[in-house]
């Protein structure tokens, strides 16, 4: 397991909580604004997933797209996302755990090698490539990359999934697996908790690998209900749309990392059991 | 007329790949998330047994034959043989008239196809797909209006603005119209929110318009839509007594140059031509030509193949008056192909094409679609520079130009 999420999760444990994860894309609405949110919401989180923007996802909501056609016009490419962990993690003194979450053109474009390379050396501690196949010849190649430079493979579950394809990923996950909680986009609509357990159960019977859950967790009641269910507790969507109300009610920088800050730090109370 | 069965001449392997042994580069594969691996399954296996069921081929093959009139004739034309130098310098010139379809293009073939398949193999109740001319979003209403089937398109704002008669008879056909105002609002994100929707209903099938998209969808489009090929293959065959010596096809996504093109795979003495839309020229980087324009290798909707994107991996928006053409990708079939030398490419600009388009109405009394009008003109200029007079050439028009009628109306009042 990466060290970051060893301390992570054994931090929250000793807490009696599950760890809080929260969802922003890299560099929405720009640069400066982004480190700084990233900056704040590390009080408040164990893990900040990166979205790195790719302008013809086939898994996101219109929340996230345009969050990603806003990072895109402020000039995100995958380097500067790597240059923007870099310094957000030179500031941080917790043990926040950062996590990319992207689709495999970016990192094929990019060179498989060259990303993995460029996420060890900006202190990134795992990755999430959503369209990346189990069986598709690039997903061996990340996974054993991550996996040599300690940082951790995060794969994702659907409710669809049949026990063959759960201990494929099994196979190739590290740290800890991602649960979708339904069958659909980001943030459309409500957590399921039958699916959860149901996948959990299916889970817990090949492996003790941590279970994080995420989609369609939107408030603090959502988080306390799934904190009961998993290791760790993702909220994406609402928190973009919180730094969208910012940004349009013309917040930048750390008045803008402040304002969802403050949002964040709410939610993140949701994990105490 | 007895349609010659079909037979896998270029089977990818399990994974969904072509490998181009010389240079070892992969095309197609299946990269989409979690969540529709277990729908590209269903759909996968279904779609075996469906190869296999000679009941379902040859029902769906008497609805072809007689509900998309599929045995269209193969028109030679001399006014073509005429502006290309005439019969004794360049040899026979042959239009497959796929424009003569029910629905007026190639697209109710796989469309069709795809729509019985859902019904009598998956037992699907709706169908959701995307579309850029709205040629397959009029096919698939009309698929599913007839077998009688939900259905869902999605369709770029952008090109539901420019071809309004194909929306409106999908609309009539029943079909939910969903307006994409996603990053380009053309095809690209429109096929993107297809497959969301999918995603959000596993119990649909999924349409692809092209032979695009994860696997087994390029493999399951050429493969339906090949019938047309076959057809036109044998129909040479009686007309001439031979295998055409130029087989021409425009390129999109791909599927009506795999649907004329795929029987003649094997036939080392055909040549084949894929005409892409050069835009406003490749140099001025405004075009839809994927393989011309040496777009590299990326991973687009679900598979590995030539992808007009840029230095970060960002899809680039095509251009072309052709909302047919109109995508910034091509299907791995293709460009495997292409990669192999077997398809050659070439590409004609917007300009060339309107131009062919007015021709083609004013010397042949034939109204193509605007998409057919890029092959024409590339084929023309190929078989001039042949100059073979033993040759048979055979050009696919793939589509009737109602669609285009106002644009090009205007286009040639503007330019009179």
């Amino acid at each position: 397991m990466n060290k970051t999420f060893q301390k992570i999760l054994a931090k929250a444990k000793s807490e009696n909580r599950s760890c809080f994860v929260a969802f922003v894309t890299g560099m929405d609405p720009d640069y400066e604004s982004s480190k700084k949110i990233l900056i704040e919401l590390s009080k408040y989180c164990d893990c900040i997933e990166i979205g790195v923007s790719f302008n013809t996802s086939t898994s996101d909501s219109s929340i996230i797209m345009s969050a990603n056609d806003r990072a895109i016009k402020s000039g995100a490419k995958t380097g500067k996302i790597f240059q923007l962990i870099k310094e957000v993690k030179s500031e941080v003194k917790s043990d926040t755990a950062f996590v990319t979450m992207g689709y495999l053109n970016q990192i094929h474009v990019y060179g498989i090698d060259n990303y993995i390379n460029d996420c060890k050396k900006s202190g990134v501690d795992g990755c999430i490539v959503v369209d990346s196949n189990n069986e598709a010849p690039e997903d061996d190649q990340i996974f054993k990359g991550l996996t040599k430079n300690n940082m951790a493979y995060i794969k994702l579950i659907a409710p669809t999934n049949d026990d063959n394809y759960i201990k494929q990923s099994l196979k190739k996950s590290s740290s800890w697996l991602y649960i979708v909680s339904y069958a659909g986009v980001t943030g459309s609509k409500e957590v399921n908790l039958d699916n959860v357990k149901k996948l959990s159960k299916m889970i817990r019977k090949q492996s003790k690998i941590p279970i994080g859950v995420g989609f369609g967790i939107k408030n603090y009641d959502d988080v306390k209900k799934v904190s009961k269910l998993a290791d760790l507790v993702v909220c994406g969507s609402s928190i973009v749309e919180k730094i969208k109300e910012g940004s349009q009610k013309g917040l930048t920088n750390q008045n803008l990392a402040q304002f969802v800050g403050e949002y964040v730090k709410t939610l993140s109370e949701g994990v105490k059991h | 007329m007895k349609i010659p069965p079909f037979k896998e001449l270029n089977a990818p392997d399990s994974l969904g790949y072509w490998t181009n042994k010389k240079t070892g580069e992969k095309y197609g594969g299946q990269y989409i998330s979690p969540l529709l691996i277990p729908n590209l399954k269903k759909v996968e296996v279904g779609f075996q047994k469906a190869m296999k069921n000679k009941k379902f081929l040859t029902n769906l093959e008497e609805q072809l034959v007689n509900h998309i009139g599929i045995v269209t004739p193969i028109l030679r034309s001399k006014e073509l043989e005429d502006i290309a130098g005439g019969e004794k310098k360049i040899g026979k010139i042959f239009l497959k008239r796929t424009d003569l379809h029910h629905d007026s293009s190639h697209k109710p073939v796989s469309a069709f196809s795809s729509v019985y398949f859902a019904k009598h193999i998956l037992k699907a109740k709706k169908i959701i797909t995307e579309t850029g001319a709205s040629m397959n979003a009029r096919a698939v209403a009309s698929a599913c209006a007839k077998l009688g089937l939900e259905c869902e398109v999605h369709i770029g704002a952008v090109d539901a603005e420019k071809v309004s008669l194909n929306k409106d008879i999908t609309e009539l056909y029943g079909a939910k119209i969903i307006e994409c105002h996603d990053s380009t609002k053309t095809l690209l994100p429109a096929m993107a929110a297809a497959l969301r929707s999918w995603q959000s209903d596993p119990s649909a099938m999924y349409v692809v318009g092209s032979c695009c998209g994860p696997h087994p969808y390029p493999l399951m489009v050429r493969t339906f839509a090949s019938i047309i090929g076959r057809i036109a293959k044998k129909q040479m065959q009686e007309l001439t007594g031979k295998l055409p010596s130029t087989v021409f096809a425009v390129c999109g996504g791909g599927s009506n140059l795999s649907a004329i093109s795929y029987p003649y795979y094997n036939d080392k003495k055909v040549n084949i031509f894929g005409i892409e839309s050069a835009g406003k020229g490749i140099s001025s980087g405004a075009h839809a030509a994927t393989i011309t324009g040496k777009a590299p290798i990326g991973i687009l909707l679900g598979a590995r193949s030539n992808v007009l994107m840029n230095e970060d991996g960002q899809i680039n928006e095509s251009h072309t008056e052709a909302s047919g053409l109109d995508f910034s990708g091509t299907g791995p079939e293709i460009c495997y192909m292409a990669s192999t030398g077997k398809i050659k490419f070439r590409a004609t600009t917007d300009k060339e094409a309107q131009e062919t388009f007015l021709m083609m109405c004013r010397k042949t009394g034939i109204l193509p679609a605007i998409e057919a009008c890029y092959v024409i003109h590339a084929a023309l200029k190929e078989i001039k520079r042949r100059k073979n007079p033993r040759e048979n050439h055979l050009i696919h028009l793939c589509g009737s130009g109602e669609s285009n009628v106002g644009r090009m109306l205007k286009y040639k009042r503007d330019n009179e």
